[in-house]
């Protein structure tokens, strides 16, 4: 029988102070252990909102970052007994909801078999003229959510969360080569989405 | 001729030498066309860099509270079965034809379910980009509600059959373990009226089918941990019975 695949260790995103572990979050973990709901609703308050934009961003949809919170949340409680403590609760959560939206993007990769470099012909590279107004963050937001399964990740690992090519290409195992035209075809998409 | 798309988007995330930039900016001097082009890619970073954080909607809590509830619940009535049914009980216990009968009956009920229920993926319902036109994501839903129902139906018959079961023999059952017996039913009962009125108001909520069906699996195992242990008892098998009462062997 062979070993299962040790997963890496996953970095933090650049942007993103990691932070040092507290005593109230060190509290609110041990009593949550305990079965204190309350306690950990306190956790939910306090990272759920980071979670679930991070969500909704990697899975394209708010109807599916809504679902996978609830299942961030759910392995949360039930792994709280393996956080240490060794970095903060926020980091250790943001990792673990990482993991769970990368997990839920290769699954629905292998279920839809969705083709991660088949853009429309009007995302490809063309100098065009420049665009009178500025981009509205709705609008990103908005367009995000038509990027193909892929270049969207990508670009939000990239652009968004702040990783480099490198950190991309191993958190989405594609090489950093790959990474980086992933989110130019992004940029490219989203240029004309947003014209 | 103009810089490659691999070259302009370096240029505008600052990853070139700075002799490829110079030569870009030696391009851009002279070309509209791709000063526009760094500009909204420029644009484009900057803004996605400064998106803001979303509010969780106001429902997750309450479902995901409702999760860990019925998860404690299911966990207490399985080891409450599990530690509460004295040895006096399980001496009073005699054998019996017909409780071996209905539980290879139910077994062959929760099999027939365990091989039909086919849940579909969840990207197959939602309604994410790429996703299958509406018609057939109906389709799906239609699919999966009749599923459930199924599942449903095969679960409650088996149920039934372990409770007449186990109602035929209350008498054998001391008060006290009568009483938790009942209290923990009453718990996953509960659960399973929350998990139907979760689904009617929603009917495709995945997390509502899999509260339904995990709370239906709850009771089987507690309906069946009881019926094997009177069985067991029944046919003097008191080392069986015996390690149906101390629960699973530890793993590994």
């Amino acid at each position: 029988m062979t070993a299962p695949k040790q997963r890496p260790v996953l970095p933090f995103p650049s942007k993103d102070p990691a932070g040092e572990p507290t005593s109230e979050g060190m509290d609110l973990v041990a009593r949550s252990q305990t079965g204190d709901v309350q306690a950990f609703e306190a956790i939910y308050r306090q990272h759920a909102g980071r979670l679930y934009t991070l969500a909704c961003r990697m899975a394209g949809s708010a109807e599916d970052g809504e679902d996978l919170l609830q299942e961030i949340f759910l392995q949360a409680y039930r792994k709280l007994g393996s956080f240490k403590g060794d970095s903060s609760l926020g980091t250790w959560l943001y990792r673990l909801a990482l993991n769970h939206c990368l997990d839920y993007v290769r699954s629905r990769h292998a279920k839809m078999s969705k083709l991660t470099d088949t853009l429309d012909a009007d995302a490809s590279y063309q100098p065009t003229a420049r665009r009178d107004t500025p981009i509205a963050r709705l609008d990103l937001e908005r367009a995000l959510e038509r990027l193909p399964d892929g270049c969207r990740e990508a670009f939000v690992l990239h652009d968004v969360e702040g990783f480099d090519h490198k950190e991309v290409g191993r958190l989405l195992g594609i090489a950093e080569g790959t990474s980086k035209s992933q989110v130019f075809k992004a940029r490219a998409k989203l240029r004309a989405l947003l014209r | 001729m103009h810089p490659d798309e691999i070259v302009i988007n370096d240029y505008a995330d600052d990853a070139l030498t700075p002799a490829e930039r110079a030569d870009v900016e030696r391009h851009l001097a002279g070309c509209a066309q791709c000063r526009a082009l760094v500009d909204d890619l420029g644009e484009i970073r900057r803004v996605a860099a400064s998106l803001e954080q979303r509010e969780a909607p106001v429902r997750a809590w309450s479902r995901i509270e409702r999760a860990i509830q019925l998860e404690a619940a299911n966990r207490a009535a399985e080891d409450r079965t599990r530690g509460v049914l004295p040895n006096a009980v399980i001496a009073r216990l005699k054998s019996s034809r017909a409780i071996r009968l209905g539980l290879a009956a139910a077994a062959v009920l929760v099999l027939a379910t365990a091989v039909g229920l086919r849940l579909l993926p969840r990207a197959a319902r939602s309604g994410a980009p790429g996703s299958p036109p509406a018609a057939v994501m109906s389709s799906d839903a239609a699919q999966i509600e009749a599923e459930l129902r199924q599942a449903e139906a095969h679960y409650e018959r088996a149920i039934q059959g372990l409770e007449q079961i186990a109602n035929a023999e209350k008498g054998a059952l001391d008060p006290q373990t009568a009483a938790t017996l009942q209290k923990n039913l009453s718990v996953i009962d509960q659960a399973i009226s929350e998990s139907r009125a979760a689904l009617r108001a929603e009917p495709t909520s995945e997390p509502a089918q899999q509260s339904l069906i995990d709370s239906f699996k709850s009771k089987m195992g507690l309906l069946q941990d009881t019926v094997a242990l009177i069985n067991d008892m029944r046919r003097g098998n008191e080392a069986g019975a015996a390690r149906i009462v101390s629960g699973p062997k530890p793993k590994g």
